[in-house]
């Protein structure tokens, strides 16, 4: 399955104007964290944080409260290892059922650690795993040259960045500007070339624009923990949705994507084993 | 081995291997007790020679994994010591509720050990589960605020990694409040079985010229009396040579007497308690977790979850010996250290168990060789902490040197 297992696929946004008002797309990955803070389903969330003073400089951190949420929301497309977070968000920061934000990889090595026992009383207690697609990531410094070298905008100036329809698009003040992702192909780091998850296979529930209006997201839910709080975010009025063959482009274009990342993956790493480079058994 | 002379190799329900060797009259007296580790060396104070100063907490911890938490504490506090590093004031009361969850729970690992000498099957069990129970919520604190519960990363020289959220200091302080009934029932529990396992009364008691040695009430400090200290070497020890070269720890003396450190050394020096023997040790070691219990919570309600947790020091530091000296489970646990020019040029820990075995062998005597295990395990001995390193012969095994003392 092009998708990884999942119980059901839907279109969603969240009702919440303050959450809209920050959200990459629909506001999925922000809602249901905040649902699950209120309802007590966990005790606070592990997101990418934004560094003090350097709004596109992710920094892995808890959240415990919806503004710690809201402050974190939005796609920063720079690595942000939340995973090294999640250590502190189990010790000094008391949690025990815990929420986090995880892009496929992530995902992949959250389920590594809880699979073998690394360490103690850390991974076990990630109680909702919400993954975010992802076709690739960069490098701080390319965001730089993407923003100020190429669109000649400081990246400081700069108020949402975001990925879609071939092109890497900023606005600032109002006004938008789009690098074709041609431009950006070479920036992003070696090992998403061999990337071959684009929907968070692993996770609870995954989401991503991909597949649905603007300002929309599509949702996969997975595990059980993923459907139920997201049917419980719905019954509760958090968010909407639309069943995911009323939307356009829907569900084809994901697969057609997710199964494009998972062959130049494979044709990457067969070039790489030529060069008798070494490469991961399993992916 | 004759008739008179009973051995126990390795003691058993304790950590580390140790040789218990009783000489016995015609009734099976002990007439005299000699007890020594036969665990090989650590070597842990050579390797962190030339390192940085916070290599030692991190390396040092892993001399034991009984009571690596006074490992830890005592190595950060000889090296801010000999660093001339004042730590923070909610680093100080993190360091302290760290330290007395711990020693709850290393009491608490006793009971378990010694369970089998104080209870039948009725009441095994319930002494088991008691012991669980505290043990999982004691360790939670640990967890919580050191990051580890054994080999606790975030107690660094300068201090505290990082301080508690308020969500943690809450959630510590409400289950701590929670475990109080369970622990004082506890405590009842073992005292009682203890009283009732038919033990002699003055078992154990022969402590010959030993003092207690105590100089904290809780957790510990800086101040160590090192002018007083000598170390005798075991072959210069014990009379018989055979125990003498398979002996493998020195003998630590404070102007010139062996020093009894544990739960009833520190109930005589702090409490006034003169009762001594295998039940006396039992007593206060049980009575001693409500004295750390005390000391947790006053530490958790003191901390102040805003405050930096973490000093900004230097490698310069004073160039004099500084000292580690932690109130631990089985007595004080001492390290020295000395930074010269950023790197560690001297370190030596005198851990607690090296202070009682010069102790626990003459306190057997005078009793049935049978009840000798007992008292050994009534110190909690923990060898694998306690060791030198002498050099012999391959072919003759004959001693060719033996001044690696400080191995
Ligand atoms: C590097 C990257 C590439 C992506 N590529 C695609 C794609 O090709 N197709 C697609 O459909 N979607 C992609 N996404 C996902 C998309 O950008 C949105 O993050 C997703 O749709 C969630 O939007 P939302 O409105 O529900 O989340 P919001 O409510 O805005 O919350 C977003 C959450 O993501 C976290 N986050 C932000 N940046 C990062 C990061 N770098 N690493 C980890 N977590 C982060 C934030 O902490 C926040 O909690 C990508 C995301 C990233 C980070
Ligand atoms: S493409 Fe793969 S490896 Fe790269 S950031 Fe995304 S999930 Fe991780």
């Amino acid at each position: 399955m092009v998708l990884g297992t999942y119980k059901e696929a839907v279109s969603a946004r969240a009702t919440d104007k303050d959450i809209l008002k920050v959200s990459q797309d629909g506001g999925i990955v922000s809602a249901l964290l905040i649902h699950a803070i209120e309802e007590g389903i966990v005790e606070g969330a592990v997101v990418a944080g934004k560094k003090d003073g350097e709004k596109w400089r992710p920094e892995p951190g808890v959240a415990m409260t919806k503004e710690d949420i809201l402050g974190a929301a939005g796609t920063r497309y720079t690595m942000s290892p939340n995973l090294t977070a999640l250590k502190e968000a189990v010790r000094q920061n008391g949690l025990e059922k815990v929420g986090i934000v995880l892009t496929p990889c992530q995902t992949l090595a959250l389920r590594k650690l809880q699979a073998y026992p690394f360490a103690r009383f850390v991974a076990d207690k990630v109680n909702l795993a919400i993954g975010i697609f992802c076709m690739e990531n960069f490098p701080i410094a390319a965001l730089d040259t993407f923003s100020q070298a190429k669109l000649e905008t400081p990246k400081d100036d700069v108020d949402k960045m975001d990925i879609g329809k071939g092109k890497f698009w900023i606005t600032s003040e109002g006004e938008e500007k789009g690098l074709g992702l041609k431009f950006t192909h070479g920036y992003e780091q070696a090992a998403c070339n061999i990337c071959s998850d684009y929907v968070a296979e692993f996770s609870d529930i995954s989401t991503g624009s991909v597949g649905s209006p603007d300002g929309w997201s599509t949702i996969l839910k997975r595990t059980d923990a993923g459907k139920t709080i997201f049917d419980s975010a719905v019954e509760a009025g958090l968010i909407e949705t639309k069943p995911m063959d009323e939307v356009k482009p829907g569900l084809p274009l994901l697969e057609k994507l997710a199964q494009g990342k998972k062959d130049k993956a494979a044709k990457e790493l067969e070039k790489r084993e030529k060069l008798g480079l070494k490469v991961p058994l399993v992916l | 081995m004759t008739d008179n002379i009973k051995v126990i190799s390795p003691t058993t329900r304790q950590e580390g291997h140790a040789e218990l060797r009783m000489e016995v009259d015609d009734e099976g007296i002990v007439t005299k007790g000699r007890y020594f580790s036969i665990t090989p060396v650590r070597g842990l104070e050579k390797m962190v020679l030339n390192k940085s100063p916070e290599t030692p907490p991190v390396l040092c911890q892993r001399i034991c994994g009984v009571c690596p938490i006074p490992h830890t504490l005592a190595s950060a506090e000889a090296v801010d010591s000999t660093l001339g590093i004042e730590i923070p004031n909610a680093a100080k009361l993190l360091r302290r509720a760290t330290l007395a969850a711990h020693n709850i729970n290393s009491a608490a690992i006793h009971h378990f050990l010694v369970a089998p000498d104080i209870t039948d099957d009725s009441n095994f069990v319930a002494a088991v589960k008691s012991v669980s129970n505290i043990r999982k919520n004691v360790q939670y604190v640990v967890d919580m605020i050191a990051g580890e519960g054994i080999h606790p990363s975030d107690i660094r020289p300068g201090g505290m990694a990082r301080n508690i959220t308020p969500f943690t200091k809450d959630k510590l302080v409400t289950r701590m409040k929670a475990l109080k009934p369970d622990l004082e029932a506890h405590v009842e529990l073992i005292k009682n079985l203890v009283l009732e396992a038919g033990l002699p009364k003055d078992l154990g008691a022969n402590l010959g010229d030993s003092v207690p040695f105590s100089p904290y009430a809780s957790y510990g400090g800086n101040e160590f009396p090192y002018e007083d200290l000598t170390e005798v070497l075991p072959e210069a020890w014990y009379e018989d040579p055979e125990v003498g070269k398979r002996a493998c720890t020195q003998i630590p003396l404070l102007k010139g007497k062996p020093q009894e450190v544990g739960p009833r050394a520190n109930m005589e020096v702090h409490h006034g308690r003169k009762e001594k023997g295998v039940i006396a040790q039992h007593v206060a070691r049980a009575d001693e977790m409500l004295v750390n219990y005390n000391d947790l919570m006053e530490a958790l309600d003191a901390i102040d979850t805003s405050a930096n947790t973490m000093t900004n020091w230097k490698v310069e530091g004073t160039g004099e010996l500084g000292f580690g000296v932690m109130s631990a489970p089985r007595g004080f646990n001492v390290h020295m250290a000395k930074v010269v020019e950023g790197r560690i040029a001297y370190y030596n820990a005198l851990v607690p168990t090296t202070w009682n075995i010069p102790i626990m062998g003459p306190a057997t005597e005078g009793f049935h060789w049978e009840l000798g295990a007992h008292v050994i395990r009534a110190y909690d001995p923990c060898l694998s902490c306690a060791t030198h390193v002498m050099v012999v012969d391959d072919e003759d095994q004959s001693v060719i040197k033996n001044e690696m003392v400080r191995i």
